[in-house]
């Protein structure tokens, strides 16, 4: 297979998986500010916090002085100066497609060409109202779900499926590693306990995970089960480790689970992470070590995904979470 | 419920003079006639949106940059009965042989141009003439047309005759598949009382056609690699080159997907460097090799001229084919088709006056408001006077033209060129149709079946390229056991 047509089909799901993320994260934040007290917004910083997990807060201070609801919705969904707002990375994920047509299935094809040709008239009729916003993320969430099901019941298990695999797990890794270091910092600033509760709250909910956590564990958030759930729980599908080994199940794929001197490199950090990632390794850790793990837990991911593009000479570009 | 139009002074291709069907058209015209106005609209609209689910659009450059749109569908089909395609197939075969036999010529012993058939200037002086970089050399079953998209046309007495050959890169298969495709979801009611040719076996002849062009040092050790080199997703093809690809199961390449090395191709894969052997590129040779064309192209591959020159790497359709399939070249076709092969041209061109002729040209700028008046270098339809419907500015600018730069122009007569009904927007009318013909050259020459109608959609036009507001229509060769059948009942 072609280096190039790898690593698109590499974008392609990184940018389907980012999308249907931020689509949930905001769509979660706009439920959150209905309940939140005036208090817990402010302190929080909210819409600054979903800024950066979803983009970054200085792009958008780049383009607009203060945070206002309509302008933060907008950057985030349909806005042409972030590279991250959905309409961004659907157009992406869809051009990654027409580009790899050759290599997926035609109706996934044909699922984000139709998101795509909804959105087109969604930006022209746009007024932001709220409505509209839901609406565009429920279909975000619906093409999701298409797409994941064409790509699970219907493609074969060959190259093209992957790399898009690993697209698709190491992103959310990335995007769990990040939202806890989001979180983390909040919490550690804000030195209150009841502010703890919220925001390790809003990292569950922003992760999908609060449904599963509560099954799990006691209706008290326990900072350390949260970090515990979210690297390294073998049964939620968005916990860090959980990803990973799905990235680890489709290199060995690839390789037919070989290791040859060209991709030992990948495997070596591979073998780190999921020793990284393992509860007993966490539960190692003292509290003044938690911040560090977390920082590296995140450049863990972004190191990976600079090694697999080494290693299938895929074409290295700007990493963009 | 088909309603009737005014057949005028033209050639219908559904109808006589009468306004009734013809009779390789009755089966169809009956089922027509059974369907509600709601029914017709339904499946108009279908099928359009249909094309743009898909995403089969072409690319429109204008001043917003890049806008992606559907060629718009006709579901009325133009039906060829077997006689009148066997008739077009011979042509078809006789002229690609006969341009081939041309082309090979003129890139080594020129003795078309030593006997005087054709003037030495016209094929020197033409810029798609690259003797230096194709000229000399022993390519794969002397072939430089693996395939050719021929237009033809018919005229107010439903002959048909050459309007243009395409030796370059002819777009438009892909539309052929997708629009038998979408006329079997829309209208499928229409296929069960016919007996047509089918498509499907073709994309295997392409394949082998392309495969037969092995280069003389081809690598031994591996299974020959064959690669559709494309410009890109922003080319207006790009449709096209996908479905070629896929179907032939070949891998679709930008020019940064290859490398020179040593004079051999490479492609870049995940697993490092791999040979490539034929390349059937849709690129324009201008853009082809920065080191042998334009220094600027980014599109092109460094070194890969140099591989071809060395018989590393076959590169179909051959360098320099722009030659022979301009529209100054053209008016000489019939007299190729006598030189080489000895026989009368099958199917005729449409009458052309070749304006380097004093003569010719001082009757020509006498009678410029009746003939069509066309650049030789340009295509989809630009730069073109049609006298009959220009204004006298028009007129003035063409005179002005032509007398500053006769070589870059031809005359044609106007050709009432045949209309075909079309069901758009709620009604039926006549539009303008012409039909681009496939032809593939390997060990053999074979014709696809059919083809590309184009349709001027928009009432009383007469051009029918895409980029033009043109559409298309399904195409349908008639087997020739139901025609029998038919005669006997």
């Amino acid at each position: 297979m072609l280096s190039r047509v790898a690593d698109s089909l590499y974008w392609m799901s990184r940018n389907c998986e980012r999308t249907e993320h931020n689509a949930h994260i905001l769509s979660m934040q706009l439920i959150t500010i209905l309940e939140a007290s005036e208090q817990e917004i402010s302190a929080g910083n909210d819409w600054e916090t979903v800024l950066d997990i979803c983009t970054s807060k200085n792009s958008y201070y780049s383009f607009y002085e203060a945070l206002t609801f309509e302008k933060v919705v907008d950057y985030l969904t349909f806005s042409k100066e972030n590279p991250n707002s959905m309409a961004n990375t659907v157009s992406f994920a869809r051009e990654n497609a027409r580009i790899t047509r050759n290599s997926i299935p035609n109706e996934l094809w044909e699922v984000w060409n139709e998101f795509y040709l909804y959105l087109q008239n969604a930006q022209k009729a746009k007024n932001c109202s709220l409505k509209e916003i839901h609406d565009f993320l429920n279909n975000i969430k619906k093409s999701s779900f298409t797409a994941t099901g064409v790509i699970d019941s219907s493609m074969t298990r060959d190259l093209p499926y992957h790399f898009m695999k690993i697209g698709k797990w190491l992103e959310r890794a990335e995007k769990t590693a990040l939202i806890l270091n989001v979180f983390f910092q909040k919490s550690k600033h804000a030195n209150q306990s009841a502010m703890d509760d919220f925001f390790w709250r809003s990292a569950l909910q922003f992760v999908n995970g609060s449904e599963t956590y509560f099954k799990h564990f006691p209706p008290v958030i326990n900072p350390r089960s949260v970090l515990q759930f979210l690297v390294s729980d073998l049964s939620f599908p968005r916990s860090i480790r959980y990803c990973m080994e799905h990235v680890w199940e489709a290199v060995k794929g690839l390789e037919s689970g070989k290791v040859s001197h060209y991709s030992w490199q990948m495997y070596a950090l591979l073998d780190t992470m999921m020793t990284e990632f393992n509860e007993e390794y966490i539960s190692n850790l003292a509290d003044e070590e938690v911040e560090d793990f977390l920082i590296q837990s995140l450049n863990r991911c972004i190191e990976f995904g600079k090694v697999f593009s080494k290693t299938y000479y895929l074409v290295e570009r700007e990493h963009s979470v | 419920m088909f309603k009737p139009y005014e057949i005028g002074p033209y050639f219908d291709e559904m109808l006589d003079q009468n306004g009734n069907p013809k009779k390789h058209y009755q089966s169809f015209y009956d089922v027509l006639q059974d369907l509600s106005e709601e029914e017709l609209k339904e499946k108009q609209e279908t099928a359009n949106l249909s094309f743009l689910r898909q995403g089969i659009t072409f690319t429109v450059y204008g001043n917003d940059g890049g806008t992606e749109r559907t060629m718009p569908f006709d579901f009325i089909p133009i039906i060829i009965p077997a006689e009148k395609w066997k008739e077009i197939e011979k042509g078809m075969i006789q002229r690609v042989k006969a341009l081939n036999l041309f082309l090979d010529d003129i890139y080594h012993e020129q003795n078309i141009l030593k006997d005087g058939i054709i003037p030495r200037d016209l094929v020197e002086q033409n810029p798609y003439f690259y003797y230096r970089q194709a000229g000399g050399l022993e390519i794969p079953l002397q072939n430089h047309i693996f395939l050719a998209g021929i237009d033809l046309i018919k005229d107010e007495h439903g002959v048909y005759r050459v309007l243009e050959d395409n030796l370059r890169n002819p777009s438009g298969m892909s539309y052929v598949y997708q629009n038998r495709y979408v006329m079997r979801q829309v209208c499928p009611e229409f296929f069960s009382e016919h007996s047509l040719n089918m498509l499907e076996q073709q994309m295997g002849h392409l394949h082998s056609a392309l495969m037969a062009h092995l280069p003389k040092n081809a690598s031994i050790t591996s299974d020959p690699r064959a690669v559709l080199l494309t410009p890109g997703m922003y080319n207006s093809a790009y449709y096209d080159h996908v479905f070629l690809a896929q179907r032939m199961n070949i891998s679709l390449v930008e020019g940064r997907d290859l490398l020179v090395k040593n004079n051999i191709v490479y492609m870049k894969t995940i697993r490092g460097l791999k040979r490539v052997d034929i390349i059937y590129r849709r690129i324009d040779d201008d853009f082809l090799d920065p080191k042998a064309f334009r220094k600027d192209s980014r599109l092109g591959v460094p070194g890969l001229v140099d591989a071809y020159r060395a018989g590393n790497v076959s590169i179909v359709n051959g360098i320099g084919n722009g030659v022979a399939d301009d529209k100054a070249m053209y008016a000489y076709v019939p007299d190729m088709i006598k030189y080489y092969l000895n026989e009368e041209a099958i199917i005729p061109n449409v009458e052309t006056f070749i304006l380097r002729d004093p003569h010719q040209r001082e009757w020509v700028l006498e009678h410029l408001d009746e003939l069509v008046i066309k650049n030789v270098g340009a295509s989809g339809g630009y730069d073109m006077l049609i006298g009959p419907h220009a204004t006298d500015e028009e007129l003035i600018l063409f005179r002005e033209k032509i007398l500053e730069n006769p070589n870059q122009y031809i005359a044609q007569p106007t050709i009432k060129l045949s209309r075909a009904p079309v069901y758009q927007n709620g009604h039926f009318y006549p539009c303008h149709v012409d039909l681009r013909v496939f032809v593939m050259k390997g060990e053999n020459i074979n014709i696809f079946p059919g083809g590309l109608s184009r349709v001027a959609l928009k009432e009383g036009s007469l051009v029918v390229n895409s980029s033009q507001g043109g559409g298309a229509k399904d195409t349908w060769v008639l087997k020739e056991e139901m025609q029998h059948a038919e005669q006997g009942s």
